[in-house]
This record gives structure tokens, C-alpha cells and sequence, in this order.
């Protein structure tokens, strides 16, 4: 079948797109716009590496055809930051070692930032409920979850919330 | 991975979706959240012609209260079933299926109750990639003759793993079926056809279009198994309804479910009935009940959904027994 | 109070904040100009001769560039050692396992390249497979390979003298076999490789890979081109886990496709195809005879393992030592005889994960906790009295310098509250002890060592070039903090160049668990001869002797003055200014003995240091379902100096991770004739963040006198030790010794019931 134009608004600017109906959003992002923050781990909704937001919601971009996104917000790991800014989020989890090969990364953040917007003060339980559907390999979750705890309720007695980026004396 | 090419159809009204249905039902097939779909859709498991999106058809997500019954549309989202206060009242089985599907990312804003109920069967012999599949015979359900969860079966023994429909057996619940010009009410109980390879009794020209749940003075209940704690379907599961008596201390009529061991959630009509006139805290009933409920099961089941086949018999009996004490305590409470 | 800035603080990771941005490129985000997709033709079939592969149709499908075959290669035959090669990347003969590699081909999309693959048509003539190792080593049909009788690939024969002579003066001697399946990666990042040939005819190369020099040499071979025309990238990896070491037959034919094309060319794996055509973790079935004294010190041990290797030998002759090795480390055994088979079969290749040989479902902690119980000894007291001590030689003649096994135990014993829990929690409440050894290295020959440059630019700021690649686990900022600390600068003044084959000198990878001790230590010997430099020119400065000065935050000043001092910026420009420019080398070589050949010669000194490590869990079982809840976990390992508290936490809870929960509770593979059922991430059970327990991390550290800082091998003895202690928690709670692992619900349930019908 012929290709389409569509136009997909994505982390707040509108993108002109030529696609074809079996095109996934994720090979939209990644293939046609260059935004390959999101990546395939899967490829079949399971694992949640590809995770972006539509209207705030994380969905899976690998199970979402790019037709199906039009009209929708979507957000991506690359629209997090504002320009070099990074969003507590990010910052969080870089301070407590929340990230190590990387590569479910930005699957988890788009998750934890839609949980964090939906519920600013999660517990540990929601936290790791909310993420039970982005898997890790290396680090055993522990880091993820202080990290999205800590991002929006710093600890005095940790000691990874306030010396981000800072060495010690 | 990539999807195998399609026309993308996107109706604006469900008389326009009916309309491309009752004209492409065969080469069609209906997208909704697609966790299911596009999923075996990539395997190379069904290269349907055309895809009819339910994109823009606002009208079919809803829950409402109409007629002593609650009424979900087919395209409302996992996440808004879990949001409902009227589900939680009235339907506790199927809010507490409907939290175990998939996980949160999946399931609450992509999958529709609809997509939950029409998901295919599965089997882990047939739900492979096109490449696992080769250099072997095809099974029933890929178009060829033979089953490699049973040997020497003549037909397909995929199995149900849809937590929704296990649960919505249980609230005796009915869909509606719309075709071009009309509307059937089925019940569930009377909407699966026994056939692995198309499991629901159907027509290709045919759209899920809501499931409607009586309202009963009963509690239900739904409990499963899975490996994890998010991501799997149930390898085991079970959904109870009961009903009590005006005195409110025995049970008046039973509902006994179990999902993820045959080709559809299994009514347990001899079990059920055994429940009839039993105390609220009759545990050996229960126990009796559910233990029964496991040897009926288990003439249904193969294994080809991971866990052998004789954990997942013998977790009948559990899951059954810890839905019925639920509902129980639900009704004490 | 430490005297270092850098060095044990918990910095976070340079390579964060890319990744948080989602700018970190990986192979698979890569695109080149004129860049083509290629795919793997694989064989359907588990054991099949080659008759004929047709590829005209193929050819003649508008978009397709190029298809290569076995007559396209050199017919050089891989293998990480001159006596175990016995791979093609592209099969000429016949096929070993479903997946083997037949043919690729190179086309202008993905939907061109997936078409074109159907229309290779290969004529298979199926042969009889073979899929269980025992029946593999009795099996009458056609040898997998033509040179192995019996389908045995490897086997490893150590013995210590005196093993029967010391069963006899035993108090207690007990027998048990002990079974464990496949298990696999699962690295986030599906394997890809992008390769090219250049204007000058080199290979440029981007893959996930243990170590870009490991990669080098056999495309070096494979090509008969220069090792200096191999171009092995650096490229963020998204986990590697022992899983990206060795070459990959794709990596070759990705760059053969190149070759024929004269086009950039990727090829991306499925899920399905980074399980089943890559490695995976052997199957193993072992068992141990062992012989203690009264007091429960081993006197004996006799362990024979049949390992399952799948169609190719891999690193075969590693594989098949190091579940002996772990436990030789770990405890000390009066005498031992080893014997390791690594068995053919017709199934996906297995090599490394995480260590070689996955020691911890040998099921040795659970046979002493089962002679523990016995002699009425509880099982830390059991592990201390077995304990490797400092200052000892293993069994194999590996001396043991740095060792805080005890205080490992004895930590996590305490942290735990193992002697308020031990023998008193409720019904089907457990908890349980592992410990384990992991080697800081192996002898590897002239691949064994690393060497670092160091240059620095006129701004003050230092480029530092070393060959340690990172597989996600921190490496790039080990060598950063190093260097930094070193050097005196911020770790913001440091500029890594590394994993470029073409630019750093050999190195041996982060394979062996010796990225640290061993790149680390090339940095830091290669940044401490650059400080000497700038010493030198600002003692003329400063007008004081060189060695009387120290540098810290970009300073260079005397160490009882430190009032007098001088930017270390400034130091460059003066030194630029009299004609030097101010860089430097440095290496590292580890002392081992090169005599020591894993089959021919087990014997000598294996590494520098070991690390030990002492996992405890606790668990709940549900007595109905088999259902296991973790509810506590202690990880507490001897890492000799903890270089960064930060990443090395992350490590251990990894460790807990993949090793324990996954390793022990819910991980293995699915066979059907052959072919892998369960290779998704849906079907394969990797643990979640809604199953993990919350996890104590505890660094001990016996500061190793030949690490860099004190440092060795870290994280992989808390791998190790957790799968033990997950299944000792499991034994525990249910009060049965389980020998099948890992421990699924179904097997879990059985045994509850079978107990139950005994008492």
C-alpha cells in the first residue's frame, strides 16, 4: 500500500512524516526522525525499552503503529531535558547510580516520569509495581527505584541526593 | 521487527466499521490496542490484507450502568476498567483480572477489555517466530495437521489465557455482537467454540462492540498464577461468583471458573451446583469444590504455556479454592 | 581518612548523563550513508548436511546487493584456542544446531532483506541430532564432529594427589549429583553489527563486544589482512554479561557483506536470534563426592561434571575448569580429583556467563550444607571451618595473597541477623548462606596485558587511551576516576579514548574480571609516569626536589607546603614552551604463570588476586503454590579496595540479580528437539523490579597489594554466592535439599508434597 503523510507532534514540536501503514512508531522515531533514544530490546511489548508517552500515558512504541500516534503528544527520553537541563528525573538517576549499561534507560525514565506526574510521592511498592513492566539486566532494579523515589523526595540521610556530580573532599 | 505490509483502514462510526467489515471481514482484522495483534502479526502468524482501526471510535469506550447491568464498551482501556469505581463495586473479579494483565505499560492505556476477550488462544509451540516454525510440519492452528503439545491430537489445543474473559465467565457476563445491520447478545459461556484454531464463536463480518454484566447481590473473586508478578499470563487461573441466600449465610447459587487450562475459561457447572445451599465458611465445601474443579480441568489441558502440566492441574485446586474463599470472605465482610 | 579525592568516592558515572538523554549510541542507532540491512540465513534444522544452497532467486529480487555463503569465506575455522577450532561463520557442510549460520545477504531495506532470505534455497539432507550429552557420549550415529570420538569436546582432569587415600581417614563421606539446565543473557541490547570497508581497505567495525582486540584478531584472520586494517569502534554496549567476548560468525559476515557491496552494511538480531545464535550458559549435571573429618573439614573431594556445549567448542577448555576452580578458591579441600567434560550436542552454542562454567549450580554449597546438618554444624560455622584463608595456596598452586572471606561471612552474618533467624523462623520462613570465589583474571599469553597513553593538551586537560571497553558496567569511569586521581585533575579534565582497536593498544578485555586490575592499573602506571613529567618541570619551577610534590585539583604543590604550588596548566605550557610536550606510557602485564595451559597443564599460579564473596538470603515459600517470596538480601563481597561505593553497589545488586532471583528461581530454557522454546523475553522469566527484594550491599576490603589502589575483582563472587544462597534459603524453608535447579514452584511443590507423604 502507498505511504501516507502524517504529521506527529512530538516532545512539543510538530513533525511532517511520510509513512507506511506497517510502520511502528518506534521505527518512526528511530529510522525516519533520528530520535533513536527509544530502542528495541523486544520487539514485542514486553520488555519496555521502547516506552514513550501519548497524552502522558507510557506506551509501548514497538507496539504502536505510527498511524495510530497521530494526534497524540508524544513525548520520548530525548524531551525530557529542556535543553541541557536535565529534568530532576534524569538527574536523580544519574546521582544514584540508577543507570549502567544504559540501554532500558530511557524505557525506564519515560515510565517513572509518567508515574511521577501521575503520583509525585510514590511509595516503594508503587514504584516498583509501575516499573514491573520494564525489565533491567543489570542492576537488579535497586538504584531505579531509589532514584524515582528520591526525585521528587530528596533524602538528608542519602548520600547520593545531594552530591550529584560533586566528588568528595 | 518488522510488520508484514497491510492497507490501514480507520472507520470515523461503527456503521462505517461494520460496513468495511461486512465487505473485508475475511482479510481483515480488527486493531484495538493491538498488544495482541501486532504481536502475531510480526511473528508471521496472520498477514491480514487489511487493518480496520478502532483509532476513532470514541463511541465504543464507556462504562455505564443501564437496564440492573453494568455495560462496557469493547474499546475501553484496561487503565479506565482499573479506574472504575462501578467496576470495583460490582465487578470485583474483573477489576482484580484486569490489574493482572500484562503490566502497567502494556496493559493500562494501549489493551481494551475487547482486545483482553478476543485474544487469541496460545501455545508455546505455535506462538513462535516464522524462523522456529520452519523446518518442521505446521501445526492445526498454523494450517497444518498435527499438535505438538498432544501428540497424535487431530485438532489444536491452544489454550485461553485471557484473565478478562476468565473473569467475565465467572460474572456470567454477555457480549454483543454487531454485524452490518444487526446486533446479537451472546453469553460468554456460549461465545467460545471449543475449535483452538478460532476459538470464538464469531463471524469475520462481526465486532465485539460491549460486554454487558448483570448486576447480582454476589461477591466474586479472581485469583492466578503466573511466573511473575507482571508481564505473564496466568498459567493458572480462576474466577468465582457467589451468590447468597436471602439470610445472607449460605450460598444461593455458585459460579465456578477456570482459566488458562482448555481452549476457553471452563464453566464448572458440577462444581458450581455443589456449592448450592453450603455455609459461607464451609471450607471443606470449598476445598471439596475446588478439588473437583481440578480433576474437570485437567481433561482439558496440555502443556504448552511454560509450567508442567501437572503444577498447573494441581494449582486448580488452589486457585479455585483461594477465589471461592474470597468471594466468601468479601460476602462476610 | 583516605588520602585520595577521587578514588572511593561515589562519583556518579560519566557515561550517565548521555544515557539519561537518550543520545548514547548503540550499534543498532548507527547510520552511514548508503547503509544496507543484512540478514542471517540459519538452519532450520539441528543436524544437517548442506547439499546444494541456491541463491539466484535471492539475487535476482530487485533491492538485494549482495548474498554470501561458505564458498564466499577463506574457510578459516574459529576457535579461542589452535586446539578447539572448529567453527565456520558460514557453514560449507552441514549444520550443528538450529540457528547455525548458512548464509547472509545484503539489501537496500529490511522488508527486501527478509523477502530475499526466504528465496535462498538450501538443499538440507537431515541427519540424526543428538540432544542430551550422556546419550551424545554413547550415541552410534554420525559424530557432530568428525575429530571428537564420543562427541566429547573437552575434558579436564585435575588431581591433587592423595584424594583416596584421604577418603579413607574421612569421618563422613557423602555422595550427590546435582542438575542444572540452560540458561541465557538476555543483555537489553539485542546483538547488531555495523561494518564497512574504507578508502584504504580497512574494516571498520562497530559491535557490542568483551574487548574490541578480542574481535580484531580473528577478523584479522578471517580476512588475511593486517591486524592494523581491522578498525574495531567504540560504541556504548548495552550489557554484555560474558555473552559479546568471542567473535561473532555475524560480525563477519556483516563485514564480508561490506566487502562484496562496497556498501556500510547492519544487521540487527531478533530477540529470538541474540538467544539462540550467540551463547548461551551450559547445561551441567555434576556430582560430588566428598570426605570431612568430625569437626566437618573437607579431607576429600572427587567431582565429575558433564557439561552440555552445544554444536561448537567456544572457550571450551576455560569453561569446563572454572566451576572447579571457584570452588577450589573458595575452600580449602585436603585433596582433590576433578574431571570436566564439555560434551556436543546438537544446540546452540554455550560459552561464558557471567564466569565460565556457572560453578554455582554445581550444587557444592548445598552438599555442605547437607554434611552441616549431618555432623550438627551449622552452615556458617561450616563455611568458616572450610574457609580459603590469606597467605594459602588453592590446590591447582595458586597462591592467595589478599583474602577477607571470613569477614565477608562474618558481616553478612551480623547485617543479616542469621543467629536470631538461623533454626527459628516460622514454617516455610527461610534463609540461607552461599560463598564463592571468582578469579581476577586468567593467563591469557600475549593478550594477558594493557597498556595506556596518556597526553595532555595545552589547556590542562588530558587525553587518556586505553583498550578497556565498558559493557555498561562502569569501566570507562574507572579509568576516568584513575586517571584523575592520578593526575591530579577533575574528572571533567579527562578525555577517554578506548575500545578503538585502532587507537589503543591490545588489552584483554572486560573478560576475566580483570578490566580494574589490570586496564586500570595500565592507566594508572601510564598517568603516574605523566605526573613524573610535570613534576619534573615544576620542580625547576618551584625550585624544590620532584619528589617532594603532590598534584590535586588541577595543582601541582609541595607536599609540607602546599601553599606553594602551580596550576597544572600552567606546568604544560611551560614545558610546551621548552620544546616538550608532556605525555606518557604505561602497562600492566599480570604475574602469572604462562606455563599453566587449561587442559595440558592446570597447574601454577591462575591470577593475581581472587575476590571472595558471601551472599544470605531470605525467603518465603508458599506451601501451596511453590511460589517463592525474597523478602531480604545481603551481598557482601571482599573487593580488595572499592574504587567507586556508587557503581560497585549497582554491581553487587545486579549480581543479586541475574545470578540469584534469575539464576536460581525462575531462568532456564525450553527444548523441544532441539529448538529453543522459550526465546523471548516473554517466555524467558527475567526478574522484574515488582519480585526483587530489597538488597544490603557490603564492601569489605582487604586491599590486594597488587591491584590498582588495592582493588581486584568485583561483584562476580556476589553473583556466585547468591544463586547458593537462594537455594540454601529455598532448602531451608521448605526443609528439603533440593538437586535440580533452579528451584521452579513445580519442583519446590513436589518436594514439599513427597516430604510430607514421608513424615
Amino acid at each position: 500500500m502507498d505511504k501516507i503523510d502524517i504529521t506527529l507532534n512530538i516532545n512539543n514540536k510538530p513533525f511532517e512524516v511520510t509513512v507506511s501503514p506497517n510502520d511502528t512508531l518506534l521505527e518512526v522515531l528511530r529510522d525516519t526522525l533520528d530520535l533513536t533514544g527509544s530502542k528495541e530490546s523486544c520487539g514485542e511489548g514486553v520488555c519496555g525499552s521502547c516506552t514513550v508517552q501519548m497524552d502522558g500515558n507510557p506506551v509501548r512504541s514497538c507496539l504502536t503503529l505510527a498511524m495510530e500516534a497521530e494526534v497524540a503528544n508524544i513525548k520520548t527520553v530525548e524531551g525530557l531535558a529542556n535543553g541541557d537541563e536535565l529534568s530532576g528525573l534524569q538527574q536523580s538517576f544519574i546521582d544514584h547510580g540508577a543507570v549502567q549499561c544504559g540501554f532500558c534507560t530511557p524505557g525506564m525514565l519515560m515510565t517513572a516520569d509518567a508515574l511521577l506526574h501521575a503520583n509525585p510521592n510514590p511509595d516503594e511498592n508503587t514504584i516498583r509495581k509501575a516499573l514491573g513492566g520494564n525489565i533491567c539486566r543489570c542492576t537488579g532494579y535497586a538504584k531505579i527505584v531509589t532514584a524515582v523515589a528520591h526525585a521528587s523526595d530528596p533524602q538528608d540521610d542519602c548520600p547520593d541526593c545531594k552530591n550529584g556530580g560533586k566528588t568528595k573532599e | 521487527m518488522r510488520l508484514p505490509k497491510f492497507e490501514y483502514l480507520c472507520p470515523d462510526t461503527l456503521d462505517g466499521a461494520l460496513e468495511l467489515l461486512a465487505t473485508h471481514g475475511q482479510d481483515a482484522k480488527i486493531l484495538a490496542g493491538g498488544t495482541d495483534l501486532l504481536v502475531r502479526m510480526k511473528k508471521g502468524l496472520l498477514r491480514p490484507i487489511f487493518i480496520i482501526s478502532l483509532k476513532a471510535l470514541n463511541e465504543l469506550s464507556y462504562i455505564k450502568i443501564e437496564d440492573g447491568a453494568l455495560k462496557i464498551g469493547a474499546r475501553t482501556s484496561i487503565a479506565n476498567i482499573i479506574a472504575s469505581d462501578q467496576i470495583q463495586k460490582q465487578a470485583p473479579a474483573l477489576y482484580q483480572a484486569c490489574e493482572k494483565i500484562g503490566a502497567a505499560t502494556i496493559q493500562h492505556y494501549r489493551g481494551t477489555i475487547g482486545g483482553n476477550i478476543l485474544q487469541d488462544n496460545r501455545c508455546h509451540h505455535y506462538n513462535q517466530s516464522q524462523f522456529y516454525r520452519s523446518g518442521r510440519q505446521a501445526c492445526h492452528k498454523d494450517g497444518g495437521k498435527i499438535c505438538y503439545a498432544r501428540d497424535d491430537s487431530d485438532r489444536c489445543n491452544s489454550t485461553c489465557q485471557s484473565d478478562g474473559a476468565t473473569a467475565l465467565t465467572a460474572l456470567d457476563a454477555q457480549v454483543v455482537l454487531a454485524g452490518k445491520g444487526y446486533e446479537r447478545t451472546v453469553n460468554l459461556t456460549d461465545f467460545y467454540t471449543t475449535d483452538g484454531i478460532m476459538p470464538f464463536a464469531m463471524d469475520s463480518s462481526e465486532l465485539l462492540k460491549e460486554i454487558i454484566i448483570p448486576f447480582s447481590s454476589g461477591q466474586s473473586a479472581y485469583q492466578r498464577l503466573a511466573y511473575r508478578s507482571a508481564i505473564d499470563y496466568p498459567i493458572v487461573c480462576s474466577s468465582v461468583l457467589l451468590t447468597p441466600d436471602t439470610g445472607k449465610k449460605k450460598i444461593a447459587h455458585a459460579r465456578i471458573v477456570v482459566g488458562a487450562m482448555g481452549r476457553s475459561p471452563l464453566f464448572l457447572a458440577h462444581e458450581s451446583d455443589s456449592l448450592k445451599g453450603k455455609a459461607l465458611d464451609d471450607t471443606a465445601a470449598f476445598r471439596k469444590a475446588a478439588h473437583s474443579s481440578m480433576n474437570s480441568a485437567a481433561t482439558f489441558a496440555v502443556h504448552n504455556v511454560g509450567a508442567t502440566l501437572e503444577y498447573r492441574c494441581a494449582m486448580v485446586s488452589e486457585m479455585v479454592f483461594r477465589a471461592l474463599e474470597q468471594a466468601a470472605r468479601a460476602l462476610k465482610a | 581518612m583516605s588520602d585520595y579525592t577521587i578514588i572511593g568516592s561515589r562519583m556518579p558515572r560519566v557515561d550517565s548523563r548521555a544515557k539519561v538523554m537518550g543520545k548514547a549510541k548503540f550499534t543498532a542507532d548507527l547510520k552511514l550513508p548508503g547503509m544496507l540491512v543484512g540478514k542471517i540465513k540459519r538452519s532450520p534444522y539441528a543436524h544437517a548436511r548442506i547439499i546444494n544452497i541456491d541463491t539466484s532467486k535471492a539475487l535476482a529480487l530487485p533491492g538485494v546487493k549482495a548474498v554470501v555463503t561458505g564458498k564466499d569465506t577463506e574457510g578459516v575455522k574459529w576457535g579461542v584456542f589452535a586446539y578447539t577450532r572448529d567453527q565456520q561463520f558460514l557453514q560449507t557442510d552441514k549444520a550443528r544446531y538450529i540457528g547455525d549460520e548458512v548464509a547472509g545477504i545484503a539489501a537496500v531495506d529490511e522488508e527486501t532483506a527478509l523477502k530475499a532470505l526466504d528465496l535462498i534455497d538450501v538443499t538440507w539432507e537431515e541427519m540424526p541430532a543428538v540432544f542430551d550429552p550422556m546419550e551424545a557420549m554413547a550415541s552410534q550415529t554420525e559424530l557432530i564432529h568428525e575429530e571428537y570420538p564420543n562427541n566429547i569436546n573437552i575434558h579436564v582432569n585435575i588431581d591433587t594427589g592423595e584424594v583416596d587415600e584421604n577418603f579413607k581417614k574421612s569421618y563422613y563421606i557423602r555422595e550427590d549429583t546435582f542438575t542444572a539446565p540452560e540458561e541465557s543473557y538476555f543483555q537489553a541490547e539485542p546483538y547488531a553489527v555495523v561494518a564497512r570497508f574504507d578508502h584504504e581497505e580497512c574494516l571498520e567495525i562497530w559491535c557490542p563486544n568483551g574487548g574490541p582486540h578480542m574481535k580484531s584478531k580473528p577478523l584479522s584472520n578471517s580476512f588475511k589482512i593486517p591486524l592494523h586494517k581491522v578498525k574495531v569502534r567504540r560504541i556504548a554496549i548495552g550489557g554484555a554479561f560474558g555473552g559479546r567476548s568471542e567473535i561473532c560468525p555475524a560480525d563477519y559476515i556483516c563485514a564480508l557483506l561490506a566487502k562484496k557491496t562496497n556498501c556500510p552494511v547492519k544487521i540487527e538480531f531478533t530477540r529470538e536470534e541474540n538467544t539462540i545464535g550467540t551463547r548461551q550458559g551450559h547445561a551441567m549435571i555434576t556430582t560430588h563426592k566428598t570426605g570431612v573429618d568430625k569437626e566437618g573439614k573437607v579431607l576429600a573431594r572427587e567431582t565429575t561434571c558433564y557439561m552440555d556445549g552445544g554444536a561448537y567448542s567456544s572457550t571450551g577448555p576455560i569453561a569446563t575448569s572454572v566451576p572447579f576452580l571457584s570452588m577450589e578458591q573458595v575452600y580449602r579441600m585436603g585433596s582433590v580429583r576433578y574431571n570436566g567434560y564439555r560434551i556436543y550436542t546438537n544446540k546452540p552454542i554455550r560459552g561464558m556467563i557471567r564466569v565460565h562454567g556457572r560453578g554455582f549450580a554445581c550444587g557444592l554449597d548445598t552438599q555442605l550444607d547437607l554434611i552441616a546438618e549431618h555432623l550438627g554444624i551449622d552452615p556458617v560455622e561450616m563455611r568458616l571451618r572450610n574457609s580459603r584463608q590469606p597467605g594459602e595456596y588453592t590446590g591447582t598452586k595458586s597462591y592467595v595473597d589478599s583474602c577477607a572471606l571470613d569477614e565477608t561471612i562474618h558481616k553478612a552474618v551480623e547485617t543479616s541477623g542469621w543467629k536470631e533467624k538461623w533454626g527459628k523462623l516460622p514454617p516455610f520462613h527461610g534463609i540461607g548462606i552461599g560463598t564463592n570465589s571468582v578469579q581476577t583474571g586468567f593467563p591469557m599469553g600475549i593478550r594477558g596485558g594493557s597498556q595506556s597513553f596518556i597526553k595532555f593538551n595545552e589547556d590542562g586537560e588530558a587525553t587518556v587511551m586505553s583498550g578497556v571497553v565498558d559493557n555498561g558496567q562502569g569501566n570507562e569511569n574507572m579509568l576516568v576516576q584513575i586517571a584523575a586521581e592520578e593526575l591530579g585533575l577533575l574528572p571533567e579534565d579527562i578525555h577517554l579514548v578506548n575500545a578503538d582497536t585502532e587507537t589503543t593498544s591490545s588489552d584483554p578485555g572486560s573478560y576475566s574480571q580483570v578490566s580494574t586490575f589490570v586496564g586500570g592499573q595500565a592507566v594508572k602506571n601510564a598517568a603516574y609516569n605523566c605526573k613524573q613529567k610535570l613534576f619534573e618541570v615544576a620542580s625547576k619551577i618551584l625550585k624544590v626536589a620532584p619528589d617532594t610534590l603532590a598534584a590535586k585539583n588541577r595543582m601541582i604543590f609541595v607536599k609540607d607546603n602546599p601553599e606553594k604550588c602551580i596550576p597544572i596548566k600552567k606546568v604544560v605550557r611551560i614545558s610546551l614552551l621548552n620544546f616538550t610536550s608532556v605525555n606518557a606510557e604505561g602497562g600492566y602485564w599480570p604475574k602469572v604463570d604462562m606455563k599453566r595451559e587449561w587442559v595440558s597443564n592446570p597447574y601454577g599460579q591462575m591470577c593475581e588476586a581472587f575476590s571472595f564473596g558471601t551472599t544470605i538470603i531470605e525467603v518465603k515459600v508458599d506451601p501451596e503454590t511453590g511460589q517463592v517470596t525474597v523478602m531480604n538480601a545481603v551481598a557482601c563481597q571482599d573487593v580488595g579496595k572499592a574504587l567507586n561505593p556508587l557503581v560497585l553497589e549497582g554491581q553487587f545488586e545486579g549480581s543479586v540479580a541475574m545470578g540469584g532471583q534469575g539464576g536460581m528461581l525462575t531462568e532456564y530454557h525450553e527444548w523441544k528437539e532441539g529448538r529453543c522454546i522459550n526465546t523471548t523475553m516473554l517466555d524467558y522469566k527475567l526478574p522484574l523490579a515488582c519480585d526483587m527484594p530489597p538488597i544490603k550491599s557490603i564492601i569489605v576490603e582487604s586491599i590486594e597489594p597488587k591491584g590498582p589502589y588495592g582493588a581486584k575483582e568485583a561483584a562476580m563472587s556476589i553473583a556466585m554466592s547468591a544463586a547458593q544462597a537462594y537455594s540454601a534459603a529455598v532448602n531451608n524453608a521448605i526443609g528439603v535439599y533440593m538437586d535440580s535447579f533452579p528451584l521452579t514452584p513445580d519442583k519446590i511443590l513436589s518436594a514439599i508434597k513427597a516430604k510430607k507423604r514421608l513424615s
